[in-house]
């Protein structure tokens, strides 16, 4: 256990290196200029080279090197800046503001309805998979075949749009755009966790199927236990170790926001990063977000494998 | 299964932390909510509406406009007065106005903040309207050419244009430093020969003058003592002195340069170079705004001192030194003048306007409240505004209908289009002039009617531009290159099809490009109609007619007309098919076959800065009162000239106006000019004026003007419950 947490944890910075210099590449080449506005007035050619010299946007090296040596707090150390000790610089597109303050501000925000939503994606999942096993072929696996089927093949503008109408508009029960108190929170959250739950409905599905027909399932049968407490006691909990290998990136994904459900819902998060920094060339704030989404992948992956050990003592590693 | 609780307890932990740490706010009296984020709040670099918005609610400027006529009215000022033949104004700012920290706007705010709007360092978008102001045009260049030299480097490979401009930059910067009695001591500025340099320097010069790459080259290659004396001047803490000397030459330089000049705390006088008509109308200009000195540049003040600089404003008091400005710094490697942007938030962000800024979260919201210290208690309606951040259109116009917001600007959900058709029914029904009742009187609408839709036409055109250019960027002949060929292809436009058809938001079809009613005392001529006869009258004077009856256009020598390409952005589905009618129109009409080529908007701006088209789609929005805001695009060396039209009799025109100084007169040569480039020349297909489409119940708001300038003065709406007797 002590050695696999050493072991990731060592190789944390060599994985958020490689995502660091993939991510600034792809980033580099994007065509354009991130000082460029759209629709506006362009200050002369001789600011605008000035200013990309500021921003370092002359010398990709220069820049890669900087860049790195900032985010990482070496910069900081060696007493060249100060300020915050990891700085992911200021925005290219959104001079206002620096990559931290945006993530500080909006990273919370994808984190509580990321969290929220993988709650509900389980609750879902794990009630409509359990029944759905129990009775295989009845009306309820039928059912729960078709909720599986909606969250997964409906994409997320097509069912948040429908919540909205329906539990924003029609029934008047939530707030139709904003963020901060729990009513703003509940329907971007279902619209979220769909996918999620018909995923792990089905995982768990399988994996109760798979234990109900094994050999330990039998004899506790023949031993005259209940058929509740084989169900819930002994199937649901081996049949949730897929789930939870599955949980560990989907709980990352979830975090790090969505693009279209927050912009379906008006959610300040850091979802719609992905798409519009990388839109508008925004390369310092695309590495700030694609770092720490890397970050909070692997940190949950051996969250995910500490507590499958946790779990299972049959993979209890050394 | 006991297992898993612990974690789930943890998670549900970690998820009430969160949602406590967030705070929401109640709804306040207004909410806005617009398509586009809030770029910036400093006033001097704004180029954005929604920006500009906020500026006129934070900052005050010298005047402001009255938002039913865009007549000018006084602002900050008491008074004002045009003299010396309307090359001099004269101002006397309020005594009552006061900035929210509590200290008094002087002469001295407005002086200090333009010379941030004329500073390269600060890249504004819009320094250049403001060069007619005397010296500024000048005091631009003198610093521009000064960081030039800073960063010249001849010795580095690079293209021989460039090379040239180096080797100017490098002679400039060493003549300065060399004429310079103030010089710090860190600079290393060692000259052991100085006969050597003199030899060298007038080498560099005739090679210059000469114009000759080679001789450039080779004078550079031999000037080992200035290479010597740029590296010894390249170490860090050298570099760090001269960018500070460069810098403490700026202010001095101005007050000396440029016509600004602060008579006493409440008296500023302007020079400008020649009557500009429109010069006025600037400083009602966002861009124009005052900023607050010792808050833009974060100076860290004493005690003792305080006192004074709440008093008497900040010419009260010596200025700190610049480690004690904590918001500017000085780059050594561009030596530009760096702005930390940590002013411009709540809590520290000061104004004079009707305004104060409590909350701006990053795409989430921002609020405003009134201002505690603003002059006119009265002037502001609501107490407190809040700007939502609603990326979706469709999500935006649900959060409308359900109450949310108060007011949509910038409409662009799919509905739209069917709203507007309501809009237009109540409009039939009641009249347009009924939504100008203040509140109650106003009719409900019936079934199938709203009434809290507007498309407003606005101060900008839609337009399709010719490449001008006698050939096409990849060497082709141009057909467009002639006068008489754009003439027919605009006869041949049906742009009422366009607007009825495809755009369909109750556009006004254009037919010249400055909008009309826009701007007092302009008479819009007309231009080119929809005439296909016409059209193929008009090409075939200019050599093309079906000569073999195939339906196809041949010259001469029976060439056929070439495929015209038309190129339009891919953004927006309004482009894909406004282009798909023009080529069904001039095909149909003039048997041209027409090749569609969409475009990404970055690539697409690089095609047209290098003239890679025939025929492309292009926008334009006027920034001030005037009809050169549009007309000046077809000046041969303006920098927005895509289709690189040059026409000198156009250019002498432009110019003629621009000097011309019966105000009445230029306005009518001007549109004498409008009339010869829309019915003759043909640079560019104005197609229809822009319409803004906003959302607000006329029931519930008053004050939002409908006037084509679209600038909206936050602090004119009111509630209308606050209007009725």
């Amino acid at each position: 256990m002590k050695r696999l947490l050493l072991r990731r944890l060592l190789q944390l910075p060599f994985i958020l290196l490689a995502v660091y210099t993939l991510t600034f590449m792809l980033a580099w080449l994007i065509p354009g200029s991130p000082l460029e506005k759209s629709e506006a007035r362009q200050p002369p050619a001789e600011v605008v080279a000035a200013m990309e010299s500021q921003y370092r946007l002359d010398d990709p090296w220069h820049f890669y090197w900087d860049y790195l040596g900032d985010a990482t707090g070496v910069n900081w150390l060696l007493g060249q800046r100060d300020g915050p000790i990891m700085n992911l610089g200021p925005s290219l597109r959104h001079e206002n503001w620096n990559v931290n303050e945006i993530l500080a501000a909006q990273l919370p925000v994808s984190m509580t309805l990321g969290l929220l939503a993988m709650l509900l994606a389980c609750l879902i999942g794990i009630i409509t998979g359990t029944l759905a096993a129990a009775k295989p072929g009845s009306w309820l696996d039928l059912l729960s075949l078709l909720i599986a089927l909606i969250g997964i093949s409906l994409p997320a503008f097509v069912t948040g749009t429908a919540l909205l109408l329906v539990g924003g508009l029609w029934l008047d029960w939530f707030p139709v755009s904003g963020w901060g108190s729990p009513q703003h929170m509940i329907l971007p959250a279902v619209a979220l966790s769909l996918p999620f739950a018909a995923y792990i409905s089905r995982l768990i599905r399988a994996g109760m199927l798979e234990q109900m027909a094994s050999d330990h399932v039998r004899t506790l049968r023949a031993l005259g236990l209940p058929e509740r407490t084989i169900l819930l006691r002994h199937c649901l909990r081996n049949a949730f170790l897929p789930v939870l290998s599955y949980l560990g990136p989907a709980t990352a994904a979830a975090m790090t926001g969505s693009f279209v459900v927050e912009r379906v819902f008006a959610v300040p998060g850091v979802g719609n990063h992905f798409i519009e920094a990388v839109l508008g060339k925004d390369i310092t704030l695309i590495m700030g977000v694609v770092l720490v989404y890397s970050a909070l992948l692997v940190i949950f992956n051996l969250v995910v494998d500490l507590l499958y050990g946790w779990l299972d003592p049959r993979i209890r590693l050394a | 299964m006991s297992r898993l609780f612990l974690p789930l307890v943890l998670l549900l932990f970690l998820l009430g932390t969160l949602v406590a740490i967030d705070d929401s706010r109640p709804r306040a009296e207004l909410v806005i909510a617009g398509e586009n984020e809030v770029f910036t709040l400093d006033p001097q670099r704004m180029s954005y509406l929604a920006d500009m918005r906020l500026a006129y609610a934070l900052y005050e400027g010298l005047l402001r406009w009255n938002t039913d006529d865009f007549s000018l009215e006084p602002a900050a000022v008491e008074e004002w007065s045009v003299e010396k033949d309307g090359r001099r104004l004269r101002f006397t700012l309020r005594s009552d106005g006061r900035w929210s920290d509590g200290s008094p706007v002087t002469a001295g705010d407005f002086a200090w903040s333009w010379m941030r709007l004329l500073l390269p360092d600060t890249a504004a978008d819009y320094s250049n309207l403001f060069f007619s102001i005397e010296g500024a045009k000048s005091f631009w260049q003198w610093r521009q050419a000064q960081l030039q030299g800073f960063t010249a480097d001849p010795w580095q490979n690079q293209t021989p244009r460039k090379q040239a401009d180096a080797v100017r930059g490098l002679l400039h910067r060493f003549r300065s430093l060399s004429e310079s009695v103030d010089r710090p001591e860190e600079i290393q500025w060692n000259v052991n020969d100085p006969v050597a340099l003199n030899a060298e320097r007038s080498q560099l010069e005739s090679a210059l003058a000469s114009g000759d790459h080679k001789k450039i080259q080779e004078a550079i290659d031999q000037a080992a003592v200035h290479r010597a004396l740029a590296q010894s001047l390249d170490a860090h803490e050298s570099r760090r002195a001269e960018a500070r000397w460069m810098w403490d030459q700026v202010e001095p330089r101005y007050q000396a340069m440029v016509g600004v000049h602060v008579e006493d705390d409440r008296t500023l006088i302007v020079n400008i170079d020649r009557p500009v008509p429109y010069f006025p109308d600037l400083l009602a200009f966002a861009p124009s705004s005052p900023v607050h000195r010792p808050t833009v540049e974060g100076w860290v003040v004493e005690p003792a001192k305080a006192k004074s600089l709440q008093e008497h404003g900040w010419q009260a008091i010596e200025a700190p030194s610049m480690e004690d400005r904590r918001n500017i710094d000085l780059s050594s490697t561009t030596g530009r003048l760096v702005q930390s942007h940590r002013w411009a938030r709540p809590g520290s962000l000061v104004g004079n306007g009707p305004y104060q800024l409590d909350e701006w979260r990053y795409k989430r919201d921002m609020q405003l409240s009134k201002s505690p210290t603003y002059h006119d208690p009265g002037l502001a309606g609501f107490g407190t505004i809040e700007i939502r951040s609603i990326p979706d259109p469709n999500t935006a116009v649900l959060a409308f209908q359900k109450g949310e917001v108060d007011w949509l600007t910038g409409v662009a959900a799919d509905c739209r289009i069917d709203m507007l058709k309501q809009g237009r029914l109540y409009e039939e029904r009641h009249g347009i002039e009924s939504l100008h009742l203040p509140g109650m009187d106003l009719p409900e609408p019936g079934p199938g009617e709203r009434r809290n839709i507007h498309a407003i036409p606005v101060f900008g055109t839609d337009f399709f531009s010719f490449n001008c250019r006698p050939q096409l960027a990849d060497g082709r002949s141009n057909p467009f290159a002639e006068a008489s060929v754009r003439r027919g292809f605009a006869l041949a436009t049906d742009k009422e099809s366009i607007v009825t058809n495809v755009t369909r938001l109750g556009e006004p079809v254009a037919s010249t490009l400055v909008p009309p009613d826009a701007i007092q005392g302009y008479e819009s001529p007309e231009g080119l109609g929809f005439d296909p006869e016409q059209a193929r009258a008009t090409l075939a004077e200019a050599g093309w007619r079906d000569r073999d009856g195939d339906g196809r256009l041949e010259d001469e020598e029976g060439l056929p007309f070439p495929d015209v390409e038309l190129l339009y952005t891919t953004g927006s589905p309004r482009f894909a098919r406004m282009a798909v009618e023009l080529r069904d129109q001039w095909q149909r009409h003039l048997g041209v076959p027409v090749v569609l080529q969409g475009q990404d908007t970055k690539f697409f701006k690089d095609d047209l800065r290098k003239g890679n088209f025939m025929v492309a789609r292009g926008r334009w929005y006027g920034d001030y009162g005037d009809p050169t805001t549009f007309l000046e695009l077809c000046r041969s060396t303006d920098g927005n000239n895509d289709r690189g039209f040059s026409v000198p009799e156009v250019d002498a025109a432009l110019e003629a106006a621009a000097l011309e100084p019966d105000a009445e007169k230029r306005l009518r040569d001007l549109a004498q000019l409008e009339a010869t480039l829309f019915q003759q020349e043909m640079p560019l297909l104005p197609v229809c004026q822009l319409v803004d489409v906003t959302m607000y119940d006329p029931g519930d708001i008053t004050g939002v003007t409908h006037h084509p300038r679209l600038t909206h003065y936050l602090w004119k709406l009111r509630p209308v419950t606050e209007v009725q007797p």
